[in-house]
């Protein structure tokens, strides 16, 4: 009895010490490249069972946050973008190049021509939070048909015209089945009035069946590649490049 | 002089009962620390589909520097150092919801919360996967499981418990309680956590839309998903206390090698 006492504070005392150690250990095993690199493993695993497959839910009109939540970046304060903003985004063109056999360059009254789509969807957060918007513009599978991918596209490179304060710009990228989903749109308008600067004016990326990261706002080129490795650190996107999953449908 | 009783050992648990146990319970700790880490990007519950402050159950945040507060169901307590104002994990306070010492990793970062959180969930899956085949396999499932014929016989074992009656009800290797306990955990909150945890991703809910609507909606899974993480933290601290004050020594040792001792 007396001896099975002793045993148990000894485990009481190795098991409270083990508790403690946990802070540094989880810390070196966070900042542990090799470690990270078996944790991310799992990615294309759910990129490969959860995939485009689906479509995201589509609501009625009385679900519509009327004041859609603002997040992401600052929205561009620059000397280009507040001349876009004075000017009615008239001299705003959007560049669609890299591997295509047509690169255009659109203004709105084009992107306007192509055909229009209009979805109420939810935004998912990456930080946990939901909003339902109404989004119309031009599914991004329109422009790409005008643009016409050659055979070696495999992405489509957003660029955008936000930084997050220390100059690096933001980008994102979808592969091309991502990128031809029918809900992947081009938006021009949220609830019913035109994109104002603050959700992305003029052009942003709506992709519902991926987390808000994916879709970037104040977009100024379109670009399709063969792959994203030599572009910034390689992983495809802003928050990427910083940590995130490029596969944001979790 | 006393003669020292013979050693009666018998062979408790199999190697895969033993291993899951192991494995569940480093991915349920890391699932916890990772869970509060991505927990703290939004520190809202909602019982909504969106986020919707009118429905708002749980918030924990600073109103201002130094103080900390939780919101449950619209009453508001102040727990600075607790909850809402705590550890950074480098040596001072901010408006951290949990704080730094009981998240993964050990300060903020959002995407490093989500990457121990999905690669640990996948281990947690195909642990309970392996389990469940080897168990039903091998025939122990059915005397883990709660029968219509256990329910009876619950009272009883409770009351034997709390020495209110002698002797407990006949059963087989696992009580009337411990079945109920193991079924509840189990089957039926492990698979809800799991569950809500996919009608959380965007790309499943695409997929399978009813598995949100079920639930209330995406902010509302989040609640679900939160709610049994903590019926699942109460089953452990319940199972810790008991092994810790029923023959500690021996039980830890059965569920390393195997072996029990019986007295």
């Amino acid at each position: 009895m007396v001896r099975a006492n002793v045993k148990r504070r000894i485990f009481l005392a190795s098991t409270v010490s083990a508790l403690a150690g946990c802070g540094p250990i989880s810390a070196a095993l966070s900042q542990n490249g090799a470690v990270q690199g078996a944790l991310a493993s799992v990615e294309p695993l759910d990129h490969a069972l959860i995939g485009t497959r689906g479509f995201a839910r589509e609501y009625g009109e009385r679900d519509v946050d009327r004041n859609f939540r603002v997040n992401g970046f600052a929205t561009p304060s620059d000397a280009r973008y507040a001349a876009l903003v004075a000017g009615g985004f008239s001299s705003y063109r959007l560049i669609v190049d890299g591997a295509v056999e047509r690169p255009g360059a659109f203004t709105l009254a084009q992107l306007e021509r192509l055909p229009q789509r209009t979805q109420i969807t939810r935004h998912d957060c990456v930080e946990g939070w939901s909003a339902i918007g109404k989004w119309s513009g031009v599914p991004l599978s329109a422009v790409l048909d005008a643009v016409a991918p050659r055979d070696d596209a495999r992405y489509v490179v957003f660029r955008c015209m936000d930084n997050d304060g220390a100059g690096n710009l933001y980008y994102e990228s979808l592969d091309l089945h991502q990128a031809r989903h029918p809900q992947t749109l081009l938006a021009l308008r949220l609830n019913d009035a035109p994109l104002d600067p603050d959700h992305g004016a003029p052009v942003r990326l709506r992709i519902p069946l991926q987390l808000g990261y994916k879709s970037a706002k104040w977009i100024a080129r379109i670009e399709l590649i063969g792959n994203f490795a030599n572009i910034y650190a390689g992983k495809g996107g802003y928050w990427e490049d910083r940590g995130y999953e490029w596969y944001a449908g979790i | 002089m006393k003669v020292a009783a013979p050693r009666r050992v018998i062979y408790r648990y199999a190697l895969l009962t033993r291993a899951s146990h192991w494995i569940w319970f480093v991915a349920f700790f890391v699932l916890v620390g990772s869970g509060l880490q991505i927990f703290n990007a939004s520190p809202n519950l909602d019982a909504s589909d969106k986020s919707d402050p009118a429905r708002r159950v749980l918030a924990i945040g600073s109103p201002t520097d130094g103080v900390g507060a939780t919101t449950l169901f619209g009453h508001t307590f102040v727990t600075t150092g607790w909850l809402g104002w705590t550890g950074d994990g480098m040596g001072s306070r901010g408006a951290h919801a949990f704080g730094a010492s009981i998240t993964i990793p050990g300060y903020q970062d959002l995407s490093g919360g989500r990457r121990w959180h999905f690669f640990f969930a996948w281990v947690a899956v195909i642990c309970w996967l392996a389990w469940l085949l080897s168990s039903a396999v091998k025939g122990n499932l059915r005397e883990m499981l709660l029968r219509p014929s256990d329910v009876p016989k619950l009272w009883p074992m409770q009351a034997y418990y709390l020495k209110l009656r002698k002797t407990p009800p006949p059963h087989g290797i696992y009580n009337p309680l411990q079945k109920a306990a193991y079924t509840l955990v189990l089957f039926v909150i492990a698979p809800l956590v799991v569950v809500t945890g996919l009608a959380l991703s965007p790309g499943i809910d695409a997929i399978a839309n009813p598995l949100t609507v079920v639930f209330g909606g995406r902010q509302f899974a989040r609640l679900w998903h939160f709610a049994g993480m903590l019926l699942l933290l109460g089953f452990f601290a319940i199972h810790v206390f008991q092994v810790l004050t029923q023959k500690v020594v021996n039980q830890m040792r059965s569920m390393i090698t195997g072996w029990y001792e019986l007295t």
